[in-house]
This record gives structure tokens, C-alpha cells and sequence, in this order.
């Protein structure tokens, strides 16, 4: 049973194409998960729709009649398929089942790195940028406390993980805004995530703050 | 919001008043898009152009401030509603919900092109509404060209005899095989047959007749 889900704000604002790809993509995967969202969502879009498409602009009739005609006559779109290129990971001896969203942007994970405290990550390839990761946590993992210059999407793919707040499992979705201190780590169970940074993350306790100028390499 | 050239407000389309347009019924524009999917009616793609044009080009004039790119929005979508009228599915929402969301990817993809210029992630892989489905997944495309054909039966429905529309609710809308619906209603299989040919002409007769 999914408890965290993104708040209604940001699936409205995900539906209006307002986020970035890359927080779209996560948003879009726990709505893979979830049947609950993807209703909410299936709502939203029916209002957004009528809301948006709702007045009508002056469309001359010269222009629209040539713009029919244009329509009409021209030759038909390239045909997509929708088939997801990724449909699991393997780490570690173990595979993971991929949902049809990160499925279908598959081709842009990169490889594996193994990152301090039993913790892997792996790039995916969005805009160029590299602030949206896979990252698996080992039984047994922590990472270092830490907080973010801005925001963090984490949804749980396979597993379970705590921080100071809560315990989260398979399909939650977790957002934090920037300021917000939290230490991840996993108990008994493995733990695969998709995570979003929208700044990198800074280290905020002991030892752990020598990696600050280096937390780009492992977060983002 | 939308300032036109002084040349083109000359006649602007103004026919369908805004009472009239408020009434087409989410029914109706889903029977457009039907015939358009089906028998490729340009009389019918005109009439959804004439619905979502103007909405489209107040909805993107909004978005983008740009008249050109706007009409490029229009265009776009509008195209793609005449190609790919087929992926329409009522069961997933209404035609205006379908079309915008189509309009949203687009956006979407024209505002990143500003930005990115190469390997962009597109809309359509984080929201898939023109892919086609693989063909394993071929019972989802018999259930759409099913669920457009039970739309516009439905409104000749009426029409039929009794007798000839209850062996078709049981078969095409239940389900039922002929065996059951003539061991259910106690008749023999062959009149089970005969009245749902007699039914699928008829009803073809006023398909063909109505297009
Ligand atoms: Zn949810």
C-alpha cells in the first residue's frame, strides 16, 4: 500500500507540462505504480483540458480554411511505438522490474558506480544533465546526513528505506523542499530508488562535510 | 492577448455563435473523431477544426505569446488529430482531454527545443498519447475499434426489431457465444444466426446511410 504520493499541486503542474523532464519522469513512474494517482491524474487532465481549451480566439476565415486544407493534404506523421527499451536492472546478483516510463527512457541509464556507505548510482541521461539517478542502497546502508541547496524527489522503485521522518516503501514518493535535513538508510532490505536533485546535496554532520566539495560526483 | 494584422480581421470566423458551440456535446465531437478515424470524413475533421482551432490558438497565444509559434501549435496538433484520430479512445477520457493533451506535448517539446538542442527527451516518452501499441498488445486495438462501433451503434440501436437487438446486446455487448444465447433464450442457433445477420445489415444500411 503506497503511503507518500506527490502532492496534488505537483500533479497538476505535471500535467500541465510545467516540470522538467526529469522530475516528470519520476512523477510519471509513481504514477505507473499507482493506480490511486493515476485516477487523480485522469482528473486533472479532464479539468485542465476544459479549463485550458475553454475560450475560443478570433481565427480568420481565409487562414483557417488554408490551414484546413494544408492539414488535410499533408502525409501522415511518423508512427511511434510506445515499447519500454529497459524492462529491469540487475545489481548485485538481483533484478529489479523497470516501470514502463523509465522503461521507455531506458537507453539513457548509465553505467553503475558504487558511491561511500554501500550505496550504488546510476545516471540517467535527461537534458544533458545528470541530476536524476537510480540509486540502490544495500541492506544495512546509510547515507550521511545531509540537506539541499534545493529540492529532492525520491521514489521508492523496489525495497525499503527510513529517514529521521518516516519508513518508505515500494511505489512512495517522498518530496523535500530545500533545508530540509534527512539521513537515508536501509535496515533488513535492499533498496532501489529513483532520485531526483534539483541542486546538489550538502553534507551536514562530522567527518561526512569533508565530501561537500565533492557531492556533485556522487548526487548528481 | 492576440492582436491580428489589420488584413486578416476582416472576416473572421465567426459562424457558429458561442451558445451553439457550447452545446456540442463531448458524444458528438467523439462521433467526429470516429468518422474521421474511420472513413477519414473531411466534412467531419472540419467541424472538429472549427471546434478546436480557435481554442487551440487562444490556448497556445497564452502560452508561447508568439502568433507564429501559436499557429504552428495549432497546426501541429491539428494534424496529428487528422492522422491519428484512431488512438482516440473514449474509455480514457473525452476528445477535448485527448486533443489537449496532444497540444501539452507539443508545447512541451517546443519549449524544450528552445533550450536543449540535442537529445531531448520528448513528451512522448513521458507521455505516450500517439504511440501505437505493439502488436502484442493487439486486444486493446480490437477493443477501440470495438468501442467505436458500439459508440455509433448505439444510436441505431433503437431502430432494430426486438427480437434482433436482444441477440445483439447478448452477443456483442455481454459477450455471449450464439450457442449460449440460443440455449439462454431457448431458440434454435440457426435463428440465433439468421437474426444477427439480419441485425449487422440492417445496421450497416443505416451506418452507410448516415455518412
Ligand atoms: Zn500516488
Amino acid at each position: 500500500m503506497i503511503k507518500f504520493h506527490p502532492t496534488e499541486e505537483l500533479l497538476v503542474k505535471y500535467t500541465q507540462g510545467e516540470l522538467d523532464a526529469s522530475l516528470c519522469l519520476v512523477i510519471g513512474t509513481h504514477i505507473d505504480m499507482c493506480p490511486v494517482c493515476a485516477n487523480t491524474v485522469k482528473d486533472i487532465e479532464e479539468n485542465v483540458a476544459a479549463e485550458m481549451l475553454n475560450k475560443s480566439s478570433r481565427f480568420a476565415t481565409a487562414e483557417m480554411d488554408n490551414m484546413l486544407e494544408q492539414i488535410m493534404s499533408s502525409s501522415a506523421p511518423q508512427t511511434v511505438f510506445r515499447e519500454p527499451t529497459l524492462k529491469e536492472v540487475s545489481l548485485e546478483g538481483k533484478q529489479f522490474k523497470v516501470p514502463p516510463t523509465l522503461g521507455r527512457l531506458g537507453s539513457r541509464l548509465g553505467p553503475w558506480s558504487k558511491v561511500p556507505g554501500s550505496v550504488w548510482r546510476a545516471p540517467v541521461d535527461i537534458e544533458g544533465e545528470q541530476n536524476i539517478n537510480l540509486i540502490y542502497m544495500a541492506a544495512g546502508a546509510a547515507v550521511p546526513e545531509h540537506t539541499h541547496r534545493g529540492s529532492e524527489a525520491t521514489l521508492v522503485l523496489n525495497g525499503s528505506f527510513a529517514d529521521e521522518y518516516d519508513r518508505y516503501d515500494d511505489g512512495d514518493f517522498i518530496y523535500l523542499g530545500d533545508s530540509h535535513r534527512h539521513s537515508p538508510q536501509t535496515a533488513q532490505e535492499d533498496c532501489l530508488t529513483l532520485a531526483w536533485l534539483d541542486a546538489p546535496l550538502q553534507f551536514t554532520s562530522g567527518v561526512a562535510r569533508l565530501l561537500n566539495p565533492f557531492s556533485s560526483l556522487f548526487f548528481r | 492577448m492576440h492582436v491580428m494584422p489589420k488584413s486578416r480581421v476582416t472576416r473572421e470566423y465567426m459562424s457558429t455563435s458561442p451558445s451553439k458551440t457550447q452545446e456540442v456535446t463531448t458524444e458528438y465531437l467523439g462521433k467526429l473523431l470516429a468518422d474521421v478515424a474511420n472513413t477519414r470524413s473531411r466534412r467531419a475533421f472540419s467541424e472538429l477544426f472549427k471546434h478546436f482551432a480557435p481554442r487551440l490558438q487562444a490556448f497556445a497565444t497564452r502560452q508561447f505569446g508568439n502568433e507564429q509559434t501559436a499557429m504552428d501549435l495549432v497546426q501541429d496538433t491539428m494534424t496529428n488529430v487528422w492522422h491519428k484520430a484512431h488512438l482516440f479512445s473514449p474509455e480514457k477520457g473525452s476528445p477535448t482531454t485527448w486533443i489537449f493533451t496532444i497540444a501539452r506535448n507539443i508545447r512541451f517539446d517546443i519549449l524544450r527545443k528552445n533550450k536543449h538542442r540535442q537529445n531531448d527527451v520528448s513528451a512522448e516518452d513521458l507521455w505516450p498519447v500517439l504511440s501505437e501499441e505493439m502488436s502484442d498488445s493487439s486486444e486493446d486495438n480490437f477493443a477501440l475499434d470495438q468501442n467505436i462501433l458500439m459508440q455509433e451503434i448505439g444510436e441505431y440501436y433503437n431502430v432494430l426489431p426486438d427480437a434482433q437487438r436482444i441477440v445483439i446486446e447478448q452477443i456483442y455487448i455481454q459477450g455471449k457465444s450464439q450457442q449460449e444465447v440460443s440455449d439462454e433464450l431457448d431458440i434454435p442457433l440457426g435463428t440465433v444466426k439468421s437474426r444477427t445477420r439480419l441485425a449487422l445489415q440492417k445496421l450497416k444500411e443505416l451506418i452507410t446511410a448516415h455518412d
